[in-house]
């Protein structure tokens, strides 16, 4: 994996690049925006990490010029500007992910891996936070790296909802929502059933119930 | 009377009001004086004309005199009447009523008119001699005249009694009126808030105050550029020490990732604390800059439980570190009108600091009401709460309470009051258990 790092601060430049290779990625560092052109013109990156407030050419000029170009690089914007419409203006300019200085080095890594993730459009066969994995092919579950579990298919619908996103709580209605189609009778307590189902299975820490709210697993680590 | 004196010299309103009523009261007595003095003239010289038409009359249609006998005619008032009489035929002067015809008038007076004093009584008398050579008097008495004269002075007096509380009370109300402009301004800057250095309405006030009420837009506008460029220098400064905290952070992250011996890693930890520290600052110093800015926000129709939801998601792994209960009580959600990026700031800083000075294991509570005017947002903890001295002063920047050893960035709480000052929110601080002084219960009131 080749990544292009364009920042002009040498501080973080350097520690970008340090903990790049730590991760086995093989980073190159430019300063400014015109060699960052020069670079991916030359060189077929596999991602580029962009500052936006770069002397000579602002970092959106970057963007802009390597879209224009009809080069899909995936490109992951690293800053220090928060404000929405620098944000949108990103986005919208065909960034694949907006990353907030200050940040940690395992939320970058995180992050790129996410973004090569989704550009390479490979079919994810495994869903999971770190703690829980689900094969979403054989419908197993596995806790921690043991051995995999069997779930039922209503077990498999509702942890699979849940690990889609870790972190964020789904309420029963939401759950029975994504489970259950039109037309079908819920019984009042049936998320409730599954869901000791799946503790029992798992643990009663895989899942984690957010009093008058729902229910939730960890965020990765 | 000092009180008065000094009023005078104070409020150029009083004075105008004192300086018109006295011209008009100055007008109106110099105008009443002229027009009852002309009023009396004018009445005495139609009753002299009165006179001079008598003698013309019966010296133009030769009259003869015939002086009355007996009780007087009824409808005759001996007080007014007109006499007409010879002089020749006066008696000796020494009659001392004046009842009976002829009068005894002195031969010697002249021809014309004149007032001669007879019995006892004034009477104005106009002598003429006839075409045939007899002198005949017309007389009336003058105290009848007089009576007439001054009933038909004080008549025209009229107008000006009605005409002068009339005017005063004029000149009062439009004094009034013509000042109200004034106390309406006034009125109006009064009620601003802090953060409101939008320049004064000048289209409808009078050019005489407008020139002042520029000079305050003026003096407005470069208090509001002031206060910008510091709110914006403290943004700045915020957003500049990003760059080296990442660096830091980095840097430290990549050293962490390495081989550590024990006492290096111990030595280590508070380090990352620090620097984790500062990065808190300056996020909580930027969201304070941005709390405090006056430009306009969206408001939408935000659901209160979306967004108790995605603060808990955000908050929930420094609360179960801790081991803390947190939830939702409210079974009911509420929509209220905000701008979604204040009420997220708003409620995640209450949040926040619930987590931080609850002691772990401990509780906190999240709850949401309908109001007869809006939303009620509460949330409950069950760490030591703030005592009724200190509840004024944790909205101050950097102000943290004695006896605790987080490490908050001392602005949360600011940041919430800025953004209550700025929509019009209302934060109260009281204890969650109020026997036992113990718990924070912050209770946030939304406007519909």
């Amino acid at each position: 994996m080749r990544i292009l790092l364009v920042e002009d601060d040498p501080m973080i430049g350097d520690a970008i690049q340090r903990a790049l290779s730590d991760a086995s990625y093989a980073a190159d560092w430019v300063k400014n925006g015109l060699t960052a052109l020069a670079a991916v013109d030359t060189h077929p990156y596999d991602m580029v990490l962009l500052d936006l407030g770069l002397p000579g050419k602002d970092g959106l000029d970057v963007l802009d010029t390597i879209r224009a170009r009809n080069n899909p690089v995936p490109l992951l914007i690293i800053t220090a500007r928060d404000s929405l419409d620098d944000r949108l203006r990103g986005l919208d300019g065909g960034a694949d992910d907006y990353l907030l200085k200050p940040f940690d080095i395992p939320e970058l890594l995180a992050r790129i891996r996410a973004v090569l993730r989704r550009k390479g459009g490979s079919a994810q066969s495994l869903l999971g936070n770190g703690v829980v994995t689900l094969n979403l092919l054989t419908k197993q579950a596995s806790v921690q790296d043991q051995s995999e579990i069997a779930l039922s298919s209503r077990e498999f619908a509702l942890l699979q909802a849940l690990l889609i996103r870790p972190g964020a709580i789904l309420s029963r209605s939401e759950l029975e929502d994504r489970l259950y189609g039109w037309g079908n009778e819920v019984e009042s307590n049936a998320i409730e059933f599954l869901i000791h189902a799946l503790r029992r299975k798992l643990g009663t820490h895989v899942i984690k119930n957010v009093r008058g709210m729902g229910w939730m697993v960890s965020k990765s680590v | 009377m000092d009180g008065f004196k000094k009023r005078l010299s104070e409020s150029v309103q009083l004075r105008l009001s004192v300086a018109l009523s006295l011209a008009i009261l100055l007008v109106a007595l110099v105008a009443s004086v002229f027009a009852f003095v002309s009023a009396f003239e004018e009445t005495h010289e139609q009753q002299d004309d009165t006179l001079r038409q008598v003698a013309m009359l019966y010296d133009r249609q030769h009259m003869t005199l015939q002086y009355p006998q007996g009780p007087a005619l009824k409808g005759d008032d001996e007080e007014t009447r007109v006499i007409i009489q010879h002089l020749s035929d006066s008696p000796p002067a020494t009659g001392t009523t004046d009842e009976a015809l002829p009068l005894p008038f002195p031969a010697s007076i002249a021809d014309g008119l004149s007032t001669v004093a007879v019995a006892g009584e004034n009477f104005r008398v106009l002598v003429h001699t006839t075409a045939r050579g007899e002198r005949i008097a017309v007389a009336q008495e003058s105290d009848a005249r007089d009576k007439d004269a001054r009933e038909s002075a004080w008549r025209s007096l009229l107008p000006f009694l009605i005409l002068f509380p009339v005017l005063l009370l004029v000149v009062g109300d439009l004094v009034r009126k013509l000042f109200r402009p004034i106390g309406v301004l006034a009125a109006e800057i009064d009620q601003r808030a802090e953060q409101e250095l939008h320049p004064i309405e000048e289209q409808h006030l009078p050019s005489e105050v407008r020139p002042f009420v520029v000079a305050i837009n003026r003096l407005l506008a470069r208090v509001g550029q002031s206060m910008d460029s510091q709110r914006r220098f403290v943004a700045d400064a915020a957003h500049e020490l990003r760059s080296p905290m990442t660096a830091l952070a980095l840097q430290a992250d990549r050293l962490a990732a390495t081989e550590l011996s024990p006492v290096s890693r111990e030595r280590f930890e508070p380090l990352s604390r620090g620097i984790q520290r500062g990065r808190t600052l300056i996020d909580q110093l930027l969201s304070l800059a941005a709390a405090q800015s006056a430009s306009e926000r969206v408001q939408t129709t935000l659901s209160v439980h979306t967004v108790y939801r995605q603060i808990l998601e955000d908050l929930l792994p420094l609360a179960e570190r801790k081991q803390i209960d947190i939830g939702v009580e409210s079974t009911q959600d509420v929509q209220v009108t905000f701008n979604q990026l204040d009420l997220f700031t708003l409620v995640k800083n209450l949040v926040d600091n619930a987590i931080r000075y609850t002691p772990p294991g401990g509780r906190i509570d999240l709850s949401v009401a309908l109001t007869a005017d809006g939303a009620q947002l509460q949330i409950k903890d069950s760490g030591p709460g703030i005592t009724l001295e200190e509840q004024a002063r944790v909205f101050d920047p950097f102000y943290r309470s004695l006896g605790t050893d987080e490490a908050g960035s001392g602005l949360g709480l600011s940041i919430v009051k800025a953004i209550a000052d700025r929509t019009g929110a209302r934060v109260q601080l009281a204890f969650t258990d109020a026997l036992a002084q113990q718990g924070l219960c912050v209770t946030v009131w939304l406007a519909k």
